[in-house]
């Protein structure tokens, strides 16, 4: 199933529309994260460099699979990972983000955030049509050049840690569709994070670390999408673990 | 392989990923497997994955997006299993 003209006039007018008024938008969360919540970043001229080097190619697209612990984790990492100069003069850096239907979906300024901030609502645990079209919404805006963030565990971790159990399949599947696709993990926390939490606390210290994973398999059809998914998490896992080591030792 | 028989085993296959404790006792044909249920989107595909090693069929990612229900299950094990 292809997206239907109307469907990629839709996408199409989001992606102008986000491209204009996601400056503003930049402008106000950035000034919550900075005066309201106050959070910290370290290294953030480094991480948008690196940022910056990745997106530079530009023939080969690029999925954002991050771990995921609080409902602004999205908001959080766009605001680290480029500026709002950086994101102004290349939009498609700006990355496509897929949140839960009814978590974002029932105010209306949520929904107005959400549309100029490049959000595609899912349903989670939809019906086969309803992903289809997500997967075809994601091929659409990456065939444009866009950068799509997805959260590969699926949902918020419950006990503050990377969920190697009950993860979804999503990126593998979706990575079938886009070739030559990199993925870019990124693994966020602030600092005193615990468990389950809906946001960071107030002054908290933001750790980003990213790094880029071309996953392969031999295997066809859902056994590679499960095994591409798995290479993912894994991934990810492994930088939760350089993090607590390298915490443990007093580095963090 | 009988229908009955078919039904029994995708029941079995797929009762390790329920969450809602106690929906297996009334389970039927119209069973919804992720919202009656309770199992967990990603799950799906073990599952599918699950009735491939077991039948000994092979389930095509297309066909996979038809399973919504038990019976949805049932009749695409056993047609696979005609074929």
């Amino acid at each position: 199933m292809a997206l239907n003209f109307r469907q990629k006039i839709d996408l199409e007018l989001q992606r102008s529309l986000a491209s204009k008024f996601s400056v503003i938008e930049y402008f106000w969360m950035m000034f919550a994260f900075r005066f309201i919540y106050r959070f910290k970043v370290a290294n953030v001229a480094e991480i948008r460099k690196r940022y910056r080097q990745i997106m530079n190619d530009k023939n080969r697209p690029v999925l954002i699979c991050s771990n995921h612990l609080t409902l602004i984790d999205s908001v959080i990492q766009a605001l680290v990972l480029n500026s709002n100069f950086g994101y102004l003069t290349r939009p498609k850096t700006f990355a496509w983000n897929f949140p839960e239907r009814k978590n974002y979906y029932h105010k209306f300024y949520w929904r107005v955030l959400c549309y100029f901030g490049k959000c595609i609502p899912v349903t989670r645990g939809g019906s086969p049509e309803q992903s289809r079209l997500a997967r075809d919404q994601m091929s659409y805006v990456v065939s444009k050049g866009d950068v799509l963030a997805i959260f590969p565990e699926g949902h918020r971790s419950r006990s503050g840690r990377v969920d190697t159990q009950e993860y979804s399949y999503a990126p593998g599947q979706f990575l079938q569709q886009i070739p030559g696709a990199r993925v870019l993990c990124v693994y966020l926390r602030g600092k005193n994070h615990g468990g389950f939490a809906d946001f960071p606390k107030k002054g908290e210290e933001i750790y980003l670390e990213m790094q880029v994973i071309e996953p392969s398999s031999e295997l066809s059809g859902m056994r590679k999408a499960r095994d591409l998914s798995s290479q993912i998490i894994g991934k990810l896992k492994e930088m939760e673990e350089e993090y607590f080591n390298h915490a443990a030792v007093g580095g963090q | 392989m009988e229908t009955q028989a078919i039904y029994e085993k995708v029941v079995s296959l797929i009762s390790p990923y329920v969450k809602k404790e106690g929906a297996l006792q009334s389970v039927s044909h119209s069973t919804k497997i992720l919202e009656d249920l309770g199992v967990n989107s990603a799950r799906l595909v073990d599952i599918v994955l699950a009735f491939e090693d077991t039948f000994d069929i092979e389930v095509e990612d297309e066909a996979a997006d038809s399973i919504w229900t038990i019976g949805d299950a049932v009749k695409l094990v056993g047609s696979k299993l005609n074929q």
